[in-house]
Parts: C-alpha cells; structure tokens; sequence
C-alpha cells in the first residue's frame, strides 16, 4: 500500500487552469481552496429539510426580483381599466391593480407570483419543521447556541416577512390583516397610539403606507435575512454539521461526502428539485386568488377570512382570548395586547433561551457533536411534544370557524374547546411523550441485552416454550439506527422480502431500491448488489 | 432532565464512561496539536494521515481498541479477517492525503472483487464502512444504463425550458392553460435537471465515505493569555481606566447620540394621534346613506333587515339650500362605518338615556368591531346577533350591542338617530360618544 505521490505541475495549463493560477497569484487561494473542497457532510435525510428553507429562500428571491418590476406599491386611487372584466371601473389603490396586472395581464406574472407565494408558506415551513429537527436531536446543544439564536431570528422575520408580502397587494383579505395589526400596535401600554401612528403615517389606514410596507418587504428584512442566513451557513461551515452516531463516527470526526464533488452535485439537483416543486405548485395549485377578493375595503370584509398559516397561531390565541381587558386609572388595556404581543413574546423568548435553559438545568455543559435520538432525552423530547401541542392548538383554532362550518359544530364548542384544550392538551402530550421515551429505551435496552425477538417459538425437552432472539445486527452506515428491532420475517409467498407478488412485488422492490438501492437479503445474511447476481 | 442520554447510546467520548478511555489529556494534546504545532506539522507532512489516526483511535463503539484497521476515524476491524484485505486492497482515495491530512477518504473496493458483507465488515468494530459496489460498478452496460438515463433527464430538462419559452411568447396569457403550462415546463426544465445530477451523483460517481477530522473550538491556554494580556495592555493605552472625566463624557457623548434614532423614527409621521381616535366623521344632521349613495329613508329597510350606512355631510350651498355629501373615502370608511339595522317593534332594551336613540325600530351601531377593529358583518335575524368574522366576537343587538362571546368585551358603540320630516335618517347628536374600533391606552 503506496500513497499516491504529490500530481506534477503542469506546464502548459487549461483555460481553467490558467484561471485558477491567475486568482492564486492575486489572493493566493489554493490551501482554503483545497479544504473546503474536501470539507465533509454527513448524509441524512433529516439534514435536508434546513436545505429546502435555503432554496425556497433562494426561489424568493429571484421570483421576488421579477415582481419588483411590474409592481407599484403606491395607495393612489385609480380606476381599474385591466383585462379581469368583473372589476373594470372599480375603485382600488395602484398596489391593488397593478398586483391584477401581474396577474393578468404581464407575461409569466401570475405564475411568478404563485410561486413566490407558494415559496413563502415553503420556507417558512422548513424553518419550522428544520427547528424540530435541531430541537428534538440536540443539535442545538454547545458549542451550537448561536446558531440556535440566529436560527429563531430567522423564524421570526420570516413570519413578518411573509406578513409584509401578503398585506402588499391591498386586497380586502390583506387589508383587513393590516387593520388587525393596527389595533394589536394601538394595544400596546403607553405607547400604543403613537406607534401606531408612527407606522401607519397616521390614523389606520394612514397616508402612504404600502412604500412603506414595501421597503421593509422587498429591503429590509430581506437584507436582514440574507445576512443572517450567511451568519448561519458561516458558522455551520466553520463548526462542521452534526451528525448522528454510527460505525465510525465519533464525537472528533465528520463521516460523508465532500463538497466537492458529490455534496455539490446532489445538493445542486436538490435545489432543482425545490424550485421544480415550486414552480408546479405555483403553476397548477392557485394561491391568494386577490381578483376574488376585491380591493380593501374598510366596511367590507368576506366571512372566513384566514391568514396565511404562519400566522394561524396568532389568530388563534386571538380568538381564545377571553375578553380580558383591564381598566383603571383612565387607561385602558385591551384584550388583544395579550395573545398577539404578549404570547409570541414569552413564546420565541423562551424558544431562543432553551439551549441555556437546559444546559443551566441538567448541569450539561459539555459540546457535542453527535445527535441524540428524540427518546434519548426524554424530557426534552416530552417539553417539545408539549410545546408543538400548544401550537397546534392555537393553530387549529385559527381556523376554528371553518372547522365549526365545515363539520357544523357549535362556534362557540370549538372556541370553549380551544380554551379547556389549550391548558389540558400540552401537559398530556409531555406526559405521554415521556412514556413513550422512557418505554422505547428500555426496549432499546432489552434488544441491547437479549437480542431481538424473532417469532420464532421452540419447545425445549422440558416442556417450556422459549422465543428465538438473536443477536442486534450492527448498523449500517446508511442507517445508522436502524435495524435495531426490525427483523425480516419469512413472507408467505416465498420471496422472502416481504413485497407481495407480481407487479406490486416489483413496484415494491423499485420503490425500496430507489431509496437504498441495494437490497439486504437480511442483516447480517449475504449482500447481493442490484444486477450482482449476472456475473 | 437528568436522563438526557439514553442505553445504547454512542455517547461522546468520555461521557458514557465504560471501558472508553474517554476524552483524555492526552487527546487534547493531540487535537491541540493538530492545530498547527511545528513538531506535529512536519509529522504530518512525512506520513500518512492514516497511520496518524491509526496512532490515536478515537471510537464510541465500545470495540476492542488497538486493531490495525486503516479505517479512518476509529479502529476498524479486526486483523486477519476476511474484509482486511477488502479494506487494505482499496487504496483510500487520498486526493491529497500529503498535504491535507483532515480529510481521508475510503471507497469500494475494484469490481469484481468479492465484496463481504455489511455485517462481517461492521462486526469488528465500528470502523467506517463502504457500500457494496453497484451494478454500475461492476457492469459496464449498468453503467451505460445509467448515463442514458441521466441524459434522458437532463434532454426532458431542455424540452421543458423549450416549452416555457414558446408558451410565454407564443401563449396567449389570458387563457387558462396559460399558467399552468408555464408552471409545468418550468418544473421539468428544472426538475428534470435535478433529477438528472441526483441520479448522477447517486449512481455514477465513485461511492464514498469521506472521514474528516473536527477541530477543538477551544484555544490553547498559551493563546488565551496572550491574546487577553494584549487587549487588556491595548485598553490600558486608550487611558480609559486612567481619565475618568473621558471615559464619563464619551459614555455620555454616546448615549446622547444613540438618542438621535428617535428623531427619524418620530419623523415617521406629521400626523400626532392628539384626540384623533376619539372621533369619526359623523356631524350633527349628517344624514345615513348607502355605499351606492342613496339616503335611507324610513321604511327603507324591511324589519329584520340590515344595510351598511356612511355620513352624508349637510353642506349649505350659496343659495341656502342644504345638499349631502357623502363621506366614503377609506379614512372615513375606517371608521364611520355604520350598520343600521331595523328590529321587530317591542324587542329593542334600550340603555338608560338611549331611550329615544332610535326612531321605529330603527337602531344604528358602529360596524367596527370594538376588538380588533374588523367590520362586524354578519347578522342573525333570528337571535338578533351580530358576528365579527375575523375573531368570532358575538354582539347582541336587542341588549345595546353588548359583548356577549369571544375575545371582544366592550359593546358596539351606538350612533343615534331618528327621522326628519321627509323621513329621512339622521345622526341626532351627531357623532358617537365614544371611540370606535379597537381600545388603546388613552381610553378610559
């Protein structure tokens, strides 16, 4: 076994060659160059889903940039004279009717603007579903607490992000949105009026507002964003990713591909396949249909009026309130100061303090780079179920008069459900989480210690009946946890690999082989390769 | 939350206890010395960095430490068994192993070199393990297979842009197929590309495990003194410490024109609230009128119904005669919009003092919803309930309006009215006495 010796420098470079010598005798770049083309990412689904909110960013972006062009965010009176026949002649701002031209009347607009739509609810959504994943695996844990912050950063102006974009187009949905964060700022103590005439330029609607909406749309928190997102990135890439534990994985190495050229190929086509999915979605499935809608109208309003659903929680906590307001002193303040400022407050502060929280309380103040399984923190695996509980009901409670219509309950049943359900559900949600943690790590313990249960039951000389264990298979790197208590049984047809017979036998064997390509005969049993067996 | 680590769990070094010798002094030297110490560089210029790692085994698994496994990151395998040859047979691919010793990478073996399982590979320790090689790395026409299938994709990607292209010039926009088809072809264009570099990459490039070493955070003990005694010798140059009188007036200087942000942010607005939300645009004598312009006259509205009602403001003209102007811009509509409901005689419970606030069942509340500020739009005939439909606050009209359900808990602010002599509605006291819409701190 020989290392390969160092490439000879070649004298008589390729353009591309020639390039790369040309930066490095001006930045001198080819050790940096070199190793973070062969920086390492560990592959696991699970690492993809902070990827979608990435390129779904991206999507935003560029789609974003296009709408710039067409859109005007003016709230000038014009009389609509468009190509959408039901409003000729009506009243509407220049945002409202321009956003009808994009619509109707500009080349590609309409399906840009579903996407851009589309791509909005998919961001936000990955960051969601991405800060489950830190949360229930621990990735969050030291030295990884400021990307933790800066990743609830994301959350939250991504949420006013999105808030902003969806009020731009003044249509009556929007409009109403905005007069409802108009009396949630006039809510505040104290402050309340003058901030909400600071931001509206004065009594809701105010004059100009929708520049203003604009600026902080298309400007502001974007930037903001952007520059955090590169924070994000900048520190992952520095800290190295975290991975889950497997054959040769250790707290002091990263196991995977390199950047280049594999991780930047799969994460290259994974991008397209995002933006593919977009642009079907935004193509084929309608979104924020405005025309419907009409222009804002203060006096008006159509019944079911739902917010996009990154906001659903808030119009929950809305709804539930109870009509608490408090009086005295000639001051007054109102109901809605609680669930819509208060509430996300104490929320996204105790979400963004959580690393300390439970290093402060388990007394952990070790780093880790290897992941936990969810049930190997029970209770933070519990306190999370509790928390996405909570959530949920707020969020079902959101749209509690489309469910009460839609299965005609009482309005009022699904409000009162909403109250009792938001005090009972989360701490049922943490106590069985709990359970199942608690119960799924003795089982691990058990397959640990006596092997797993393989169905099989034999009767010893003495007349006792005794169950077959086996020993647990090693893992394999592709899945590092499983199998740990899945066991191939013989199928009854025979095969012996559980899919069934004839086409759906077939269809069964390509689906999996998409996913793991080879197929194992059983753990530990012999490996063929796909085709192996023609050689 | 002590039970933060479960049975079987890999914990990192040093934390699981057992037979690990754990997150040792002396592996701390050795990471520290990977950062950059002369003695360990030249170490790792002259040798592998296989041999390296095989000096300093790292591993969770709870394997019998010390094999002469090369599988980098930890012990592999056992010597003498059937996959040390397989492993050793595999020259890693160590691009630039001489050079960068962070990243080792290991591949499957050649084709047609009998592969051994997962299992007995994996059962020595845990060690990194390969995949099996594909059929694309055993056969030829697999791997032809699998190029044709890329190129497939990536000409699918071509067709698509092609589409866009000619549906976007060539397509008339105002149909119906015209953005989904936009939105199909563009999903193949990029799709059918994404799929293609997927398949690319997962079929027919070299399988790999890359093993790349992870720094410690922590700067040596050296580092840290010397960089705290430079800060700390560079504050005491800025004579901070020393003159009190600069530091306290630079403190001051500095909140003083951190103050300064609230200039712009005051200049958000030349319009201060003052008592603005105290009042709408109702007048004494403004007559009612619908949004399409026409004053309601009593008889009007049939009992039960309801309609939306504006100021129409009294203008007397040169002439002396008086006109009406209706009041419908969107401040106006924000908040004078009103909702005029006429009730079956006899049901209506007037507030004390709002006994003649209504004329012949006529009853006139402000739509805005005294919660959020939503029109209150939706009336039950039969209960004689208004309904928000933003936060489902429920207003019973008979009982003044009043907060009945739902996060609302002031009642709907009362316009009164009655009839002049052609019948004709009118606000009698001219505007409401109260606030309408949402409730704010000024609000008594």
């Amino acid at each position: 076994m020989t290392t390969a010796s160092p490439p000879e420098f070649v004298k008589r470079p390729t353009p591309v060659r020639k390039a790369n010598r040309a930066i490095d005798e001006r930045f001198g770049t080819q050790a940096g160059l070199r190793r973070n083309l062969n920086k390492v990412f560990p592959d696991h689904w699970s690492f993809m889903i902070g990827e979608i909110a990435l390129y779904s960013f991206i999507v935003l972006l560029l789609t974003g940039i296009y709408l710039t062009l067409f859109f005007d965010p003016s709230n000038t009176e014009v009389i609509y004279d468009g190509s959408y026949v039901p409003l000729k002649g009506v009243e509407m701002s220049r945002a409202y009717a321009s956003t009808l031209d994009i619509s109707f009347d500009t080349r590609a607009g309409l399906v840009f603007r579903q996407i851009h739509h589309w791509a909005a609810l998919v961001f936000v959504a990955s960051i969601v579903v991405h800060l489950f994943r830190v949360f229930f695996t621990g990735a969050f844990r030291k030295p990884r607490e400021t990307n933790w912050l800066i990743g609830v950063g994301l959350l939250i102006l991504a949420i006013l992000e999105g808030f902003a974009g969806y009020s731009l187009p003044d249509d009556l949905l929007s409009g109403t949105g905005l007069r409802i964060a108009a009396s949630i700022a006039q809510s505040i103590p104290i402050i309340g009026t003058w901030a909400s005439f600071l931001v509206f330029n004065g009594e809701f609607p105010g004059e100009n507002f929708l520049p203003r909406l604009y600026v902080i749309h298309i400007l502001l928190v974007p930037g903001v964003l952007l520059a955090l997102i590169g924070a994000h990135m900048g520190i992952l890439w520095h800290q190295k990713h975290t991975d889950f534990p497997g054959p040769g994985k250790t707290e002091h190495n990263v196991v995977g591909h390199r950047v280049f050229p594999v991780f930047a190929v799969k994460s290259g086509g994974f991008f397209m396949m995002v933006f593919a999915l977009l642009a079907l979605l935004g193509g084929l499935a309608q979104i924020n249909p405005i025309w419907m809608f009409g222009p804002y109208d203060p006096a008006n309003v159509s019944s079911a009026s739902q917010p996009d659903w990154y906001i659903g929680f808030l119009d929950g906590s809305t709804r539930l309130m109870p009509p608490w307001e408090f009086r005295g002193l000639g001051h007054t303040v109102p109901a809605v100061f609680w669930p819509t400022a208060v509430l996300p407050g104490i929320l996204f502060t105790l979400l963004a303090l959580y690393p300390f929280l439970e290093a402060r309380f388990t007394g952990d103040t070790k780093s880790y780079n290897l992941l936990q399984r969810p049930r190997e923190a029970p209770t933070r695996t519990a306190l999370g179920a509790m928390s996405i509980s909570f959530y949920l009901v707020l969020l079902i409670s959101g749209g509690n008069d489309v469910i009460a219509k839609t299965f005609s309950i009482s309005l009022n049943a699904m409000t009162w459900a909403g109250r009792i359900g938001l005090i009972i559900v989360p701490p049922i949600a943490y106590a069985i989480t709990k359970k199942i943690c608690l119960n799924l790590q003795a089982k691990d313990a058990e397959v640990e210690h006596h092997g797993i249960e393989t169905g099989i039951i034999r009767q010893l000389p003495s007349g006792e009946f005794v169950e077959d264990h086996r020993p647990k298979p090693t893992p394999v790197p592709d899945h590092p946890q499983v199998p740990t208590d899945r066991f191939a049984l013989p199928a009854a047809n025979g095969h012996g690999d559980g899919h069934g017979k004839g086409l759906a036998r077939r269809a069964g064997k390509a689906v999996s082989g998409f996913f793991v390509e080879e197929k194992e005969t059983g753990p530990g049993g012999p490996s063929t390769p796909v085709g192996g067996g023609k050689h | 939350m002590s039970d933060q680590t479960g049975p079987g769990t890999p914990g990192p070094a040093g934390s699981g206890g057992g037979d690990q010798p754990g997150d040792s002094a002396q592996e701390r030297v050795h990471y520290a010395g990977y950062q950059g110490e002369p003695a360990d560089k030249s170490d790792q210029d002259s040798m592998s960095s296989i041999f390296k790692r095989a000096k300093h085994p790292v591993d969770t698994s709870g394997a019998p430490a010390g094999g002469s496994g090369i599988s980098a990151g930890g012990p592999d395998v056992p010597a003498g068994t059937s996959d040390g040859p397989e492993a050793l047979g595999t020259p890693p691919h160590q691009t630039d192993s001489t050079r960068d010793p962070e990243t080792t990478v290991i591949r499957a073996g050649d084709a047609g070199v009998a592969q051994p399982t997962y299992g007995e590979r994996a059962g020595g320790g845990g060690g990194v393990t390969v995949r099996p090689p594909r059929a694309e790395d055993v056969d030829r026409r697999a791997e032809r297979r699998a190029e044709r299938l890329i190129a497939f994709w990536f000409l699918i990607s071509v067709v698509g842009t092609v589409g866009f292209v000619i549906t976007n010039f060539v397509g008339d926009k105002h149909k119906a197929y015209y953005t989904p088809s936009l939105g199909s072809a563009l999903g193949l264009a990029v799709g059918g590309l994404g799929i293609g570099m997927i398949l690319w990459a997962k079929r027919l490039m070299p399988h790999e495990q890359a093993v790349q070493e992870r720094h410690e955070f922590t700067s040596s003990k050296e580092d840290i003194a010397v960089t705290e005694a430079e800060i700390a010798a560079g504050f005491a140059d800025t004579g901070l410490a020393r003159f009190p009188l600069l530091r306290r007036t630079l403190l001051g200087a500095g909140t003083v024109l951190g103050g300064l942000i609230v200039v712009p942010l005051l200049n958000l607005t030349n319009s201060k609230p003052g008592k603005k939300l105290d009042h709408t645009s109702w007048v004494k004598g403004a007559r009612l009128v619908t949004e399409d312009g026409r004053l309601v006259k009593l008889g009007d509205i049939s009992i039960g119904g309801i309609e939306t009602v504006f100021p129409a403001i009294p203008v007397t003209e040169s002439d002396g005669t008086t006109t009406y102007k209706p009041k419908m811009d969107l401040h106006a509509k924000a908040d004078s919009t009103t909702i005029l409901i006429r009730l079956p005689p006899g049901v209506d419970r007037p507030r004390k003092g709002r006994e003649n606030w209504s004329i012949d069942g006529h009853v006139a509340y402000s739509k805005i919803c005294s919660h959020a500020g939503c029109p209150v739009s939706l009336y039950e005939q039969q209960t004689h309930h208004l309904l928000c439909p933003c936060h489902q606050s429920v207003f019973d009209v008979l009982d003044g309006c009043r907060a009945i359900f739902g996060p609302a808990s002031r009642s709907l602010p009362q316009l009164a009215i009655t009839a002049d002599d052609d019948g004709f509605l009118y606000a009698r006291n001219g505007d409401y006495d109260e606030p309408v819409g949402a409730a704010f701190w000024e609000r008594s």
